[in-house]
């Protein structure tokens, strides 16, 4: 029996599937337990210790696999079950995890994002605490005492810069297309042979051997599917159902051990090796990446061979998707502030070229679509890549999409990106290739350890140092760079020297934490499964966490470059253009939190980046400018480059919160504008503006992506000239140099009322920053924003 | 007063990303000054000639900085700042004075120059859609001379161009614009000259002269109707609407239900016009009266 949708049209996906997805959207998020508490009874076991790391990491993985509670749902095709609860998400306790110990019996009654946990769960969490303390990245990262504390106290409320890799790394797209062909049984074979190029005893064969456990394990968690299917086969009285539980258990015999054969299999496989990821590195960012690219010769082969319907196709991936959202990241309250939504961050990228630079759009690119359009579920995060010769059936399709509100695919520019990903140094072939990792992060997928969201960095913070001889407003305590007191500054290169001083100074220091946190993820958390999966760490018989992938790079996001850049042009502007005030004057005036009210309405009332005032504009695209080469100067331990990004997930609230007022006029504490978006309502020429202004910065050297929100009301993009419209702006935006845009398309009537009774839309979906969230999952604070944020609507007469 | 200088429009306002004005994404240019004097009219603002100043009280601070910086010392400052219009010579400069936006300076004079050079910052928007620029008002064939010239170079330029008129100008003003435009909406607001008169203070026999040209013109012409119940409503006006559209061959129609929005403005300006009372027309009796035309074979594009 199929549903109707609403407006009529037949349901895109099963009765079944529409069963599976109420399943899951009913499930109380919760806390599990299960991967903490057998890591930490593998790591208290003092007979491992001897062992090497890689070899210790593999076995703890394979034992979590192993020990793990299997269950498969009723109408479950694709099975796998990330945590012992249908939604839940894991805690790591030698990653950020370790914060969370101190009183997990309080998730379900925080105020943001409660989770379900019981008191055994929570009592047995607790228990762990005093064993990781001492023994988590954290707190192994440096040394030395007053470095562990100066490092942990920082990031409790990161105010310079946020070390989102201090919690972990994750953030791969694996190389899931030689899983599929090669099976765990061809990666040991691999890692077999790679062996004969290193001596018995060197650090390679160790890494090796781990690789193997590690593959092995996999495998053997697989077949504990193949078992308790056949369980559950043995006592359905459905036949149909028993059916499909035999089929499952034949599956789960095969793959991932061995090559997958089917679409089914093919889906089956890559669903075992996400979770056992996720639950090596961290449940942030493991993204499939090209399904339509990689699934599309089972596809074809399955339907030509009459084995494979367009309709079960559907509902795989449909199946495979709704199982994505049964995962979700547990963070502490702090870190909640960084990262609100319970967003993991699983990507799967459609369309774009392949590696010769033709279309390589398939009917799989279209019925991803479809499902997902069906599901508006929060994960997989959708990215859509777009070139010149994308269909247009395609782009038709999309557009249909975004103007009937479903605020999914992100779109992404193929020609911004390959020369984004060329510049910082991928091969032309491979960059033609690539996946969106996260949020917005392009990568060469299975060759790329890329740490795409390995720090935020807060830059509006900066020119406070920089205004300030290099402190706080509100503090005596120097911080940053001796720069000259405001007296001394004459001209306006006087501003951005200081500026560009505390910038390299500031840059400098969370350098040197990142490669602190660097040294003790390859010394203490090496990750020989995701390394399998990354072309180049076999070969060179290394860690992709040692540098062993064949690309390796960090990505710092620069959060807040328009509030940054706008209060540099509200200076020249105000100071030594219409001299309204001094230099020292307008510090102080800051300092007061711009209590004059004529002098707070002047700085608001001049020009702001996202109005298409190049004078304006030219600020913004300035500091990124000095943002990217910063960061350019420096290289990672994993010899790999720093690399810019322009995303700020909802990191912009929690920088701004801790940041003093501006010379463009934003008081202390408010929120700072979105990724690479204009401030809040300060877009007034509407969408063409904006993307005019965006366009003159220079997205080649933000190879780690950035994040263009543009919100519109349902009525401005309304029928068949709506979706013309939305059309034509993406494809002038991305002519013109665009790298991403993501749409928010509702009406604002509608989130005032999810704000003000949550139950009324308990599933409102809202695009953050390359990802989707419930609207209820914000805080209150994000809420606000959201609703703020400039509704653009075509202005009629 | 004073002499006509060609190479200036004075603006009202210029709105990009206006899907509501002709074909594609466009940018809609309100220029200054009507002939009218509509009873709803809905950009009062729009209808004087040259630059005026509107007051927004309720967001004035009480800086008292307007009233300091008046050449003409045409401020009164009391409880709230209120503009003596008599003495005002709208230079603006309370308005740049003014932190809060309480005191606006509505028009500018624009180089149409510089006004072309802001047009095409959307060129690449305009070539994909299909899209352009719309003149609107007021009455863009005010400014004739100067429209002419920049319709002239936004046509050079390859843009789509409308405009949005009343109909009631000199033909010798709008022969010479016919090679660069593309569109014309004309409003056609009531058929009996006596009763337009009335509601706009003039009669319609220009107007209605000056739509046969147009109709008999390569360029694209579309009647517009604002829709104000009670005043044009009527069949017998509909019935003659009809027929001026068959009479030229023309076989759609533009419906611009009325609605409040004009009248807000009004008293924040020294406007000229009245006071007008008229609930805002719902979109339910707008497609009712839409039907009447559909019923004589016109189709309908309906604006609420």
């Amino acid at each position: 029996m199929s549903r109707s949708t609403t407006d009529g049209r037949a349901d895109a996906v099963s009765a079944r599937v529409r069963r599976l997805q109420r399943a899951v959207q009913e499930a109380s998020p919760g806390v599990c337990a299960e991967r903490a508490l057998i890591w930490t009874a593998y790591f208290r076991d003092r007979s491992t210790a001897p062992l090497p790391t890689e070899v210790r990491m593999a076995q703890a993985l394979s034992r979590v696999l192993l020990e793990k509670s299997v269950h498969i749902y009723d109408d479950e095709l694709i099975v796998g079950n990330f945590t012992s609860k249908r939604v839940a998400g894991a805690i790591y306790p030698e990653l950020h995890g370790v914060a969370m110990l101190a009183n997990p019996s309080s998730f379900p009654t925080r105020a943001v994002n409660p989770l379900q946990i019981s008191p055994d769960e929570a009592a047995r969490l607790k228990a762990i605490r005093g064993f990781w303390l001492r023994r988590s990245i954290p707190y192994l990262a440096y040394r030395e005492p007053w470095r562990k504390v100066r490092l942990i106290v920082d990031q409790l409320k990161p105010r310079y810069y946020a070390l989102n890799e201090l919690g972990g790394i994750a953030h791969i797209v694996p190389d899931y297309e030689m899983l599929l062909e090669l099976g765990t049984d061809g990666l040991v074979a691999r890692a077999h042979e790679a062996r004969e190029g290193f001596a018995p005893t060197s650090p390679q064969i160790e890494f090796l051997d781990a690789v193997e456990t590690a593959a092995n394990g996999l495998a053997a968690f697989a077949e504990r599917y193949a078992h308790e299917a056949a369980r559950l086969a043995a006592t359905e009285d459905d036949p149909l159902r028993r059916g499909e539980l035999l089929e499952i258990a034949e599956t789960c015999r095969r793959v991932p051990r061995e090559p997958a054969r089917t679409f089914a299999e093919a889906v089956q496989s890559l669903t075992f090796a996400q979770i056992s990821i996720t639950l090596e590195s961290l449940d942030n960012g493991v993204s499939p990446g090209r399904l339509d690219q990689l699934l599309w010769p089972f596809y074809q082969r399955d339907v030509a061979a009459g084995t494979l319907t367009r309709e079960r196709a559907r509902e795989l991936v449909a199946a495979f998707c709704i199982k994505l959202c049964e995962v979700i990241p547990v963070f502490s309250d702090a870190t909640t502030k960084l990262h609100g939504g319970l967003m993991s961050g699983q990507a799967v990228t459609l369309g774009g070229v392949d590696v010769t630079g033709r279309d390589a759009t398939t009917e799989l690119s279209h019925l991803f679509l479809e499902v997902i359009d069906a599901l508006r579920m929060r994960q997989p995060n959708l990215h859509v890549r777009l070139h010149r010769s994308s269909p247009q059936s395609f782009t038709d399709q999309i557009a249909a999409m975004l103007c009937d509100g479903a605020n999914t695919p992100a779109l992404y520019n193929d020609d911004a990106i390959v020369s984004a990903l060329v510049e910082r140094g991928c091969d032309e072939g491979d960059a033609l290739g690539f996946a969106i990792c996260g949020c917005v992060e392009p990568v060469v997928p299975g060759a790329t350890f890329g740490s795409t969201d390995a720090a935020l960095f807060n830059l509006p913070i900066i020119l406070e140092l920089a205004l300030n001889e290099g402190r706080r407003f509100s503090s005596r305590w120097r911080v940053g760079a001796r720069t000259p007191p405001v007296t001394e500054m004459r001209t306006m290169h006087d501003v951005t020297a200081a500026f560009e001083t505390q910038l390299a100074h500031v840059v400098a220091r969370m350098v040197g934490d990142l490669h602190a946190v660097e040294s003790a993820n390859m010394r203490f958390h090496p990750t020989p499964m995701t390394s399998m999966l990354l072309r180049g760490c076999l070969e060179r018989g290394t860690c992709s966490t040692a540098g062993g992938a064949r690309y390796n790079s960090s990505g710092v996001q620069c959060v807040g470059p328009a509030d940054t850049g706008d209060s540099l042009a509200a200076i020249e502007r105000s100071v030594f253009v219409d001299r309204r005030v001094t230099l020292p004057q307008l510090v102080a005036a800051l300092k007061a939190n711009l209590d004059d009210r004529d002098l707070f309405a002047y700085l608001r009332g001049l020009g702001k980046f996202g109005n298409d005032d190049a004078l304006v504009d030219r600020y913004t695209a300035y500091v990124l400018e000095r943002f990217s080469s910063e960061l350019a100067r420096h290289r990672s331990r994993r010899d790999g480059p720093y690399v810019a990004g322009v995303y700020s997930m909802t990191t912009h609230a929690h920088f701004g919160s801790v940041t003093g007022a501006l010379p463009n006029g934003r008081l202390a504490s408010a929120c700072f504008a979105s990724g690479l978006s204009p401030e809040n309502g300060m877009d007034r020429e509407g969408p063409t503006a904006v993307f005019n202004s965006v366009n003159r910065v220079d997205t080649r050297s933000l190879s780690n992506g950035v994040n263009l929100n543009v919100l519109f009301d349902q009525a401005t993009l309304r029928g068949a000239n709506g979706r013309r419209v939305l059309s034509s702006l993406v494809r002038t935006y991305f002519r013109g140099g665009g790298m991403q845009v993501q749409t928010n398309i509702l009406d604002p009537a509608v989130l005032i009322e999810a704000r003000a009774d949550p139950s009324a839309h308990p599933n409102l979906l809202v695009r953050i920053s390359g990802y989707s969230a419930y609207f209820n999952d914000l805080t209150p604070t994000m809420k606000d924003e959201i609703i703020r944020r400039t509704a653009h609507s075509g202005t009629a007469t | 007063m004073g002499t006509v200088v060609v190479d200036e429009v004075v603006v009202v306002d210029v709105q990009r990303f206006s899907l509501h004005d002709g074909p594609g994404i466009r940018t809609t240019v309100f220029l200054k000054g009507c002939p009218l004097r509509c009873l709803w009219c809905q950009n009062p603002e729009a209808v004087r000639r040259g630059p005026e100043i509107a007051v927004y009280a309720e967001r004035c601070e009480h800086s008292g900085r307007c009233g300091e910086v008046c050449p003409e010392g045409a401020i009164r400052l009391g409880a709230l700042a209120r503009v003596d219009f008599d003495r005002c010579s709208a230079c603006g400069a309370c308005a740049r004075e003014c932190a809060h936006d309480a005191i606006r300076l509505i028009g500018r004079r624009v180089n149409i120059d510089e006004l072309e050079g802001d047009l095409l910052r959307d060129l690449a928007f305009f070539e994909d859609s299909g899209g352009g620029v719309t003149f609107s008002g007021g009455e863009p064939m005010v400014q004739a001379p100067a429209l002419g010239s920049l319709l002239a170079r936004l046509s050079g330029r390859g843009v789509h161009t409308a405009i949005e008129t009343c109909g009631l100008f000199p033909w010798s003003r709008m022969a010479p614009l016919l090679t660069s435009l593309d569109l014309v909406y004309f409003d056609v607001k009531h058929m009996d000259s006596a009763v337009h008169r009335r509601l706009t203070g003039l009669g319609n026999e220009l107007i209605l002269a000056n739509f046969a040209r147009l109709a008999n013109s390569p360029v694209e012409l579309v009647a517009r109707m604002p829709v104000v119940p009670g005043f044009n409503d009527d069949e017998e006006n509909v019935r003659a609407t009809a027929d001026l559209l068959h009479t030229h061959g023309l076989t759609r129609i533009h419906l611009l239900g009325y609605h409040g929005l004009g009248e807000a403005k009004k008293p924040h300006l020294d406007s000229p016009l009245a006071p007008f009372h008229l609930a805002t027309m719902e979109r339910r009796d707008l497609e009712k009266f839409a039907s009447r035309f559909e019923e004589r074979g016109i189709d309908v594009t309906i604006y609420d």
